[in-house]
């Protein structure tokens, strides 16, 4: 160490330690001189002498320049300067190189942060790999488990040392105190053990503890987190007994948890904490499904054992929930589900369970992106070193080592590759940010403020991967040269080993296979999704919740219809409506119900979707009508119920009926004829309000007004407008209503449509990015081999051609040579495609894996982009002038 | 292509110059390389280029130091001297040095 040292400080002091050394060497040879002359010797004599005596004066110093600097130190500055040089002088493969490596390399670190993030990250809590995930599978609510259930589970001192339950992390207003300006923020109810169990500290105050949690409605307090307190509260301990609102209600600031605890929901981060008892729910019924239940295992016990055990446990409880005097078919059902154990330390995360495979196969498939560029980068490396070749061979022959130029060649790959990753990161930061607007609002911001150290060595991980795959092969490829051989073969070189080149070109279009064959896949299925007929036209409706307070919940029917009105006079604006729920995707309530004369509910009570509309609803979302009419003013209030029917209700209660418009159904399903009748006034287009991708099932639209009190309703404001200039008037409005009422969900129907396939749309966008990306790189990687050896056959093809061989085959000919390498290219990655469609099968939609149209296009394009890469070197070599080129051979 | 002069192992020219150092005192390079010569009586063919390298090596080592001074013929001459670490290394390398040249002679001695 002291030795580098000193080596060190010998560097930066380089200049007067040379001068040292001259004199020193100067004052050698003049005593030498001096001697010589005394034993007899001329003066020039005496100097020729002393100076052969030393020997090698220039030499000597070289070795004594080595031994005083740090020497792979200086000679790596030189090799860095020389790189930088060398690709200085060939823009346009150092933009290329860097370009591709950096598209690779930005790729991965975005994809992988979002695959770091969700699959990966390990909660900042108490021996995470302890914490097992309850997840009910099977049943209507997937994930979620009622309060009995989950005290039963709660008992399981044998498996568990500890089950906590919490509700979803969600937006809920909040005043920082009573009477302050009302904001949002996002809560999330959990019972009394969670701090406990989860092992999390409080920063200030304390946690809640088992007695926090007992009576219904009886714990008004809150534990705030520590970014919260931070920012809204500026850190001051002053909060502790403080009163803040939550949803309207006051709750008592206890305490503050640690730093960097958000709770344990990936991508959605905790801010207010509040008892689970205050949640207004159905604590003693089993059959509201509402919480979400974590559990940290005794380390003796398995996940397999705890499987086992919760089987019999779930199959206890559910036959005492559903007995056998339950309707059968839901009973069936309802007996089908299961309590998975999953694993739970990294986390909970809704956007895993709808995302994670498909994740998993983009985070491959921008692997084969990375290769894809570094196999492109070593291809634009060979094809130089070949050009280099006279330089290298004279450079040997002039007394370099091998090893000199090795490490010369991979210190500019270093460089590429470092421009290349630098570039990447920032790339990354703003993919991050593209894929996040693909994301909907609800599902949160999976990715957090700073990059993550794990991100960040991953990053530096594949770059270092990537200079080791491009860098090293051409560097001992390219200065392989026998020295008197290279410099006989004049500038072209004898070739920059055509088959390797080939190699990589064919991998680079299998790569590119398995992305633009997923990239088809994708943009297939989004396609399929599009064309499904919605039942609602009009897609630029903007849609809305209005969000009551609690004073004016019980009577929510007058503001509504007077917001409408209000709604309807401004500039723009061509119709208002409204319902409970929206239109799409809301959410719908169930009714049981019996149509008289219908074969359907002779025996049992048939089972519909019910919302309730306001006049023109289906005027406002583009819905036809296909029989009758839809309700209107009188509907609302009159005396006898009437309702619209969707065609699926046809099918299903009136099949073949002509005038359904003329038969009535009941809501009294308690004999088969039903009791007070509700009139059908029309039949509406089947909407798909459960999303795209589900069925659509019988649907009763009845009055909004009718009967008792509905949920809060979705607006729906239909303009000639942009939807974003109705932002300002539609809030003007809100606060005449009163000064509390607020909006919650404001989205188009078109950006609910799109947020409900966000992961196809997600997929197709990255898909087709990356799929031209990797077409890009095999057209320059097919172009760059075909007119090399087109350049290195001048000679032969001019021969064809003076014998007489037709210009179209000899365009054949070369094309050929490219073609072949796509067909090689296609036969490796067409299985892999496939292999990669199975895996994404869950987010297809009409489509199989095995898409035809997918494959076929895929290799269609291949073959195109093969000719095309080809076209040009072929045109060039048919057009040689025969006699030129035999003259210059 | 080798820039090394292979007459001669580095190691020995270390321990030749530290010796010389040790018998005749401080010495400056002209004065080095001549003793050097002189001992091995010409049976080694020493480039005396090859001696400032070594000096800087040991010099880094920390086995000998420099000094600018004059000579006796009056003339500016940077003097080297051994360290106290130097006197260590000699007989370091003495012994490792004896202990070679046994192992070797016995390879080479006759056998019976």
């Amino acid at each position: 160490m002291r030795m580098f040292w000193r080596r060190l400080t010998g560097l930066l002091r380089g200049s007067r330690l040379e001068r040292e050394l001259n004199e020193e060497i100067g004052i050698h040879l003049a005593m030498q001189e001096e001697e010589f002359r005394q034993r007899g010797m001329e003066p020039a004599a005496a100097r020729a002498a002393a100076l052969r005596e030393f020997g090698g004066v220039a030499q000597a110093k070289e070795d004594y320049r080595d031994r005083r600097g740090v020497p792979w130190l200086e000679s790596a500055a030189r090799d860095l300067r020389y790189g930088l040089r060398g690709l200085r002088r060939t823009p346009g493969f150092t933009v290329a190189a860097v370009l591709s490596l950096a598209l690779g390399i930005g790729a991965n670190t975005a994809i992988f942060s979002l695959f770091h993030t969700l699959m990966l990250r390990l909660l900042p809590v108490e021996k995470p790999h302890e914490l097992v995930s309850l997840y009910p599978t099977g049943g209507r609510f997937d994930g979620y488990v009622s309060y009995p259930l989950f005290q039963e589970i709660a008992k399981r001192g044998d498996l568990f040392t500890g089950v906590i339950a919490r509700t979803p992390v969600s937006k809920t207003r909040f005043a920082t105190r009573p009477g302050a300006r009302g904001q949002f923020c996002q809560r999330e109810f959990v019972s009394g053990n969670y701090f406990t169990v989860l092992g999390v500290a409080p920063a200030l105050g304390r946690l809640f503890t088992e007695d926090d949690n007992r009576t219904p409605g009886g714990h008004p307090i809150a534990v705030l987190s520590y970014d919260l307190w931070h920012n809204r509260y500026g850190a001051d301990p002053a909060i502790l007994g403080a009163k803040i609102l939550v949803d309207e209600q006051p709750f008592t600031v206890i305490g503050v948890a640690g730093a960097g605890f958000h709770g344990v929901q990936v991508e959605r981060r905790a801010e207010v904490w509040v008892p689970a008892m205050m949640a207004g729910m159905k604590f003693t019924d089993p059959r509201t499904h509402w919480l979400w239940v974590v559990a940290r295992r005794r380390p003796e016990v398995s996940p397999r054992q705890i499987q086992a055990a919760l089987d019999v446990l779930m199959a206890q409880h559910l036959k005492a929930v559903y007995p056998s005097t339950y309707n059968a078919a839901i009973r069936q059902k309802a007996l089908g589900q299961r309590l998975e154990v999953r694993e739970g330390s990294v986390g909970l995360s809704v956007l895993r369970e709808e995302f994670g495979r498909p994740l998993t196969v983009m985070m491959v498939a921008v692997g084969l992106v990375l290769l894809a560029a570094c196999a492109n980068v070593a291809n634009l490396l060979l094809a130089r070193g070949a050009a280099r070749q006279k330089e290298v061979a004279l450079r040997l022959s002039l007394g370099a080592t091998r090893a000199r130029l090795v490490r010369q060649a991979l210190t500019e790959s270093i460089l590429l590759v470092v421009a290349g990753g630098a570039l990447g990161v920032w790339l990354a930061a703003w993919g991050q940010r593209a894929v996040i607007q693909f994301l909907p609002e609800s599902s949160g911001n999976p990715f957090g403020a700073a990059l993550d150290t794990t991100v960040l060595l991953f990053t530096l991980g594949i770059t270092a991967l990537s200079a080791l795959l491009f860098g090293v092969g051409p560097a001992l490829r390219s200065t392989a040269v026998d020295p008197a051989a290279g410099l006989r073969a004049g500038s072209m070189g004898q070739g920059g080993s055509p088959l390797l080149r080939r190699v990589l070109v064919v991998a680079q279009v299998a790569f590119s296979v398995v992305l633009v064959g997923l990239a088809a896949l994708f943009g297939h299925n989004l396609f399929a999704l599009r064309s499904v007929d919605l039942g609602f036209r009009n897609q630029n409706v903007v849609a809305f919740t209005v969000d009551f307070p609690r004073g004016m919940r019980s009577e929510i029917r007058t503001p509504s219809r007077q917001l409408a009105e209000q709604l309807q006079t401004l500039p723009g604006v061509f119709s208002v409506s409204y319902g409970f729920p929206g239109p799409f995707l809301m959410g719908f309530a169930g009714a049981s119900i019996r149509v008289p004369g219908s074969e359907r509910t002779a025996h049992e009570p048939g089972y519909v979707d019910e919302a309730h509309i306001a006049p023109r609803y289906f005027e406002t979302i583009g819905t036809p009508l296909v029989l009758g009419r839809e309700l209107e003013r009188n509907d609302m209030t009159g005396p006898r119920q009437v309702a619209v029917v969707n065609e699926a209700f046809v099918r299903e209660f009136l099949p073949g009926e002509k005038h359904p418009d003329s038969r009535t159904f009941s809501f009294d399903d308690s004999k088969p004829e039903g009791g007070e009748p509700t009139f059908i006034v029309g039949v509406v287009r089947d909407v798909r309000h459960a999303g795209i991708q589900k069925p659509v099932k019988p649907t009763v639209y009845v009055a909004i007004d009718q009967g008792q009190n509905s949920g809060l309703p979705t607006m729906l404001v239909r303009t000639q407008a942009p939807p974003n200039a109705l932002l300002a008037p539609i809030y003007r409005e809100l606060r005449r209503l009163g000064p509390s009422v607020a909006i919650g969900d404001i989205r188009t129907l078109r950006q609910q449509v799109d947020d409900s396939i966000y992961e196809q749309r997600l997929l197709a966008a990255l898909g087709a990015f990356f799929g031209t990306l990797a077409l890009v790189l095999a057209a320059v990687g097919l172009y760059g081999v075909v007119a090399y050896g087109t350049a290195r056959r001048t000679g032969e093809i001019g021969l064809r051609i003076a014998l007489g061989a037709p210009r179209a085959q000899v365009v054949w000919m070369i094309m050929r040579d490219s073609l072949i390498l796509v067909a090689l290219g296609l036969a490796l990655g067409l299985p892999a495609a496939l292999a990669g469609a199975r895996a994404v099968e869950s987010v297809l939609f009409g489509i199989q894996p095995a898409d035809p149209f997918t494959f076929a296009a895929t290799a269609a394009l291949l073959a195109a982009i093969g000719a095309a890469a080809a076209f040009l070197p072929a045109r060039r070599a048919s057009r040689l002038d025969p006699s030129q080129v035999l003259r210059n051979e | 292509m080798s820039t090394r002069d292979p007459g001669i192992l580095q190691g020995t020219l270390d321990l030749m110059v530290l010796r010389t150092l040790e018998t005749m005192g401080p010495q400056h390079g002209f004065g080095l390389a001549k003793r050097i010569q002189q001992i091995s009586g010409r049976a080694l063919d020493l480039n005396q280029g090859t001696l400032y390298p070594a000096l800087l090596r040991l010099e880094q080592r920390g086995w000998i130091e420099s000094r600018w001074g004059t000579s006796d013929a009056n003339r500016k001459a940077k003097f080297y001297h051994l360290t106290r670490a130097g006197r260590k290394q000699i007989a370091r390398e003495s012994q490792d040095w004896e202990r070679t040249v046994a192992l070797m002679e016995r390879f080479l001695r006759p056998a019976g």
